[in-house]
């Protein structure tokens, strides 16, 4: 028998209950609110602007196209986006205040690994989908975060991918067998994972590939010297380094002054950049690889990536994109494409959608994948570039992508 | 052998490097006993002002120096007449002077940011890459010329210490204040003078660092920290103290190499940070002022 204080109760919640916002169903809601941070001021301002360009790219495209289809309806897309001012402790904070006071429906990503790293706990502690493509440092996915989507591939496939092409021109006879490298590697998750790449390559290679130099360095050196001279004293073939762009200018400046010359000579993700040229010269840099996550040169094989290069050069008056805003504007078209298939914004669904869902894509090799196994980060290939001395950077690997053939035996080396 | 040679002419170059950027930290502490905090934003607006007018007006950076020196002089005397000279002086000032010019830097950094974006810049001229052989080594014009900067900078430091009637006024000023208000002289006018001074060999470390690494915003840290150690080794205030700990603090940087991994060489200069402060205070030159 229910007596009539449990009734009046059970009455009482009830009422509450019916008297709460339910979860808005798509035919309800009138917008999708997507949040986000990016660092627009701050050490990585630059970087930060690019993304927002690709950002505001995917969001344009979508909202002229009259919006989001979300069961049957379609609705348009909001970014709220903050700037985190290249700080952790504001990234932080804007992102819970994105999804606890301004009430986001799902979130996109900032730039560079350890803001990323920093704020996607918030993700996941509030069991929200966060697709970023800022944050490359594989320790971010070890985490096996559930709500966390990454696709900047791991920076260790960047050293695979450049000894992948190396090994190619050894079997052509271009480079010696045995061949030696000087590994040089920033202080950072970027360069330990680049280390990683390059010496299990090396180590699974039989003797065809020695590291005979492996040392790190701090970032932002004042002097090369003693490091290069260790490199020149141990007459390697191979002098591959993984640096941010003023060690980049810095250590290679003194490489040139000191007689310096390799057979094959990169800066992994450095290289390509104007900046770079017109800070070292052109004669300077020629010959160099790098290893980059896109390039608008896709595009002459992927259809996604022309369709992205068009849009870019017709928004931002022909100028070509660079892989920043490739993957701004990837990593929202994604979240949409997830958003599409789960036929909602539920945030459960959302994330079931990304987990389970191969995705066509712009990256090289035109799909995205975000498999548990390696903590949901994308593992796509990197596409290696090498400057030419017409000023031309174009793509000599993979064989599928590539524009030009590339030359193994540094010319400016003596024989 | 060859090694070694290579190693040394390493040292003396970055020794060159290092002093360049710690003597206008030392002239400061020496003779106002203020640690600059705004100097590494000063060796920052240096680097940016040489770059502007190599970028704008196709000026040489080593030519630009005069104008760095007058624009950073200028900035320094107005820092000291506007901020400085409203702290109390000795160790009650320090901590308010430590956050004042900290706040300068950081003021700076952001003017830099909104006048020039995060962007990476670096100064290029024709011989920015090129090298002369020397002792058996190619070594680069850039870092040569930076050497031989750091030398005449503390010679002509000395003669303007030693040899003008302003010189001995900072001497007779940084040794004791107060007398020197009661024989006449200008003791404010003096400080202002030697920010300006100190603020100028900042900018001239700034424009000199230009022609050699790229810069942003945020250069100007790890150059005050360098200066710091630099300034503490050599013994707070003495200018030849201050030479003789760059080139101490680079040969043990640069020939660390030999025994340790690359990474941890920038800590070796820390390290002797520490243990000068624990077993010799004073420096490893002592606190001569400006000696």
């Amino acid at each position: 028998m229910t007596s009539p204080r449990t009734l009046s109760l059970a009455l009482a919640l009830a009422a509450f209950a019916l008297g709460l916002p339910a979860p808005a169903a798509a035919a309800d809601r009138a917008k999708i609110v997507v949040g986000a941070t990016l660092p627009l001021t701050g050490a990585e301002a630059r970087v930060g602007g690019f993304y927002k360009e690709g950002y505001d790219l995917a969001f344009a495209e979508v909202n002229e196209a009259g919006g989001l289809e979300v069961g049957g309806k379609k609705l348009p897309v909001e970014l709220v986006l903050q700037d985190d001012t290249s700080t952790q402790a504001t990234a932080v904070s804007l992102a819970d205040r994105l999804v606890n006071s301004d009430k986001v429906d799902l979130l996109l990503g900032t730039y560079a690994s350890h803001l990323v790293e920093a704020q996607s706990t918030v993700a996941e502690q509030n069991q929200i989908p966060y697709v970023n493509g800022g944050g490359g440092a594989t320790k971010i996915y070890k985490r096996k975060f559930r709500w966390l989507f990454g696709l900047l591939s791991p920076v260790e496939l960047l050293g695979t991918t450049l000894m992948q092409w190396a090994d190619e021109q050894q079997k052509a006879g271009k480079l010696p067998k045995p061949a030696k490298i000087a590994l040089v590697w920033e202080n950072t998750a970027h360069g330990k994972d680049f280390r990683t790449g390059i010496s299990e390559f090396a180590g699974k290679s039989g003797g065809a590939w020695q590291v005979v130099v492996d040392e790190s360095f701090e970032l932002n050196g004042k002097d090369f010297a003693a490091l290069l001279g260790k490199v020149k004293a141990a007459g390697v073939d191979l002098f591959l380094v993984d640096a941010h762009l003023p060690d980049y200018v810095t250590m290679h400046r003194q490489y040139v002054s000191s007689g310096m010359c390799n057979k094959v000579v990169s800066y992994g993700a450095r290289g390509s950049e104007k900046d770079a040229v017109q800070a070292l010269g052109q004669e300077n840099v020629n010959g160099i690889l790098s290893g980059v996550w896109w390039s608008a040169q896709l595009a002459s094989s992927n259809p996604q990536a022309k369709r992205f290069v068009d849009l870019f050069k017709a928004r931002y008056g022909g100028r070509t994109p660079e892989w920043y805003q490739a993957l701004g504007y990837e990593t929202a078209r994604i979240l949409f494409a997830a958003v599409r298939k789960a036929g909602s914004t539920d945030r459960e669904a959302v994330r079931k959608a990304l987990a389970e869902t191969r995705f066509e894509s712009l990256l090289p090799g035109g799909w995205a994948e975000f498999k548990a196994d390696v903590g949901q980060q994308v593992q796509n290939g990197f596409v290696i570039q090498q400057n030419m001395p017409d000023g031309s950077s174009p793509i000599v690997y993979p064989k599928e992508v590539a524009a030009a053939a590339g030359i193994a035996a540094n010319p400016r080396c003596p024989k | 052998m060859d090694r070694l040679v290579d190693l040394a002419v390493s040292a003396v170059l970055l020794a060159g490097l290092y002093a360049t950027m710690a003597y206008g930290l030392g002239l400061i502490y020496g003779v106002l006993r203020v640690v600059n905090l705004a100097h590494g934003g000063i060796i920052m607006a240096g680097a940016y002002l040489g770059w502007q007018m190599h970028e704008r007006l196709g000026l040489d950076p080593y030519l630009s120096i005069p104008v760095v020196l007058l624009v950073t002089y200028g900035f320094g005397v107005l820092l000291y007449r506007v901020l400085v000279r409203h702290l109390p002086r000795g160790a009650a000032g320090g901590p308010a002077s430590l956050l004042l010019l900290f706040g300068v830097w950081l003021l700076l950094r952001n003017v830099a940011y909104l006048l020039f974006t995060g962007n990476d810049q670096a100064i290029t001229t024709s011989y920015s890459t090129r090298a002369v052989p020397l002792l058996g080594s190619f070594v680069s014009l850039n870092r040569l010329a930076v050497l031989g900067i750091a030398v005449v900078t503390p010679v002509a430091l000395h003669l303007l210490l030693r040899r003008t009637y302003l010189g001995r006024a900072i001497r007779a000023v940084a040794q004791n204040a107060d007398s020197c208000t009661v024989v006449g002289v200008d003791v404010e006018r003096i400080y202002a003078i030697t920010f300006g001074i100190g603020s100028a060999l900042a900018g001239l470390a700034g424009v000199l660092s230009a022609t050699i690494f790229s810069f942003n915003p945020a250069f100007g840290s790890g150059e005050l920290l360098k200066s710091f150690v630099v300034v503490v080794l050599g013994g707070l205030g003495s200018v030849l103290g201050t030479g003789l700990a760059a080139l101490i603090l680079a040969v043990a940087e640069v020939f660390a190499i030999l025994v340790l991994p690359s990474y941890l060489t920038a800590a070796v200069g820390f390290v002797m940070l520490v243990l000068v402060l624990v077993l010799r205070p004073g420096g490893l030159f002592g606190q001569r002022v400006l000696g």
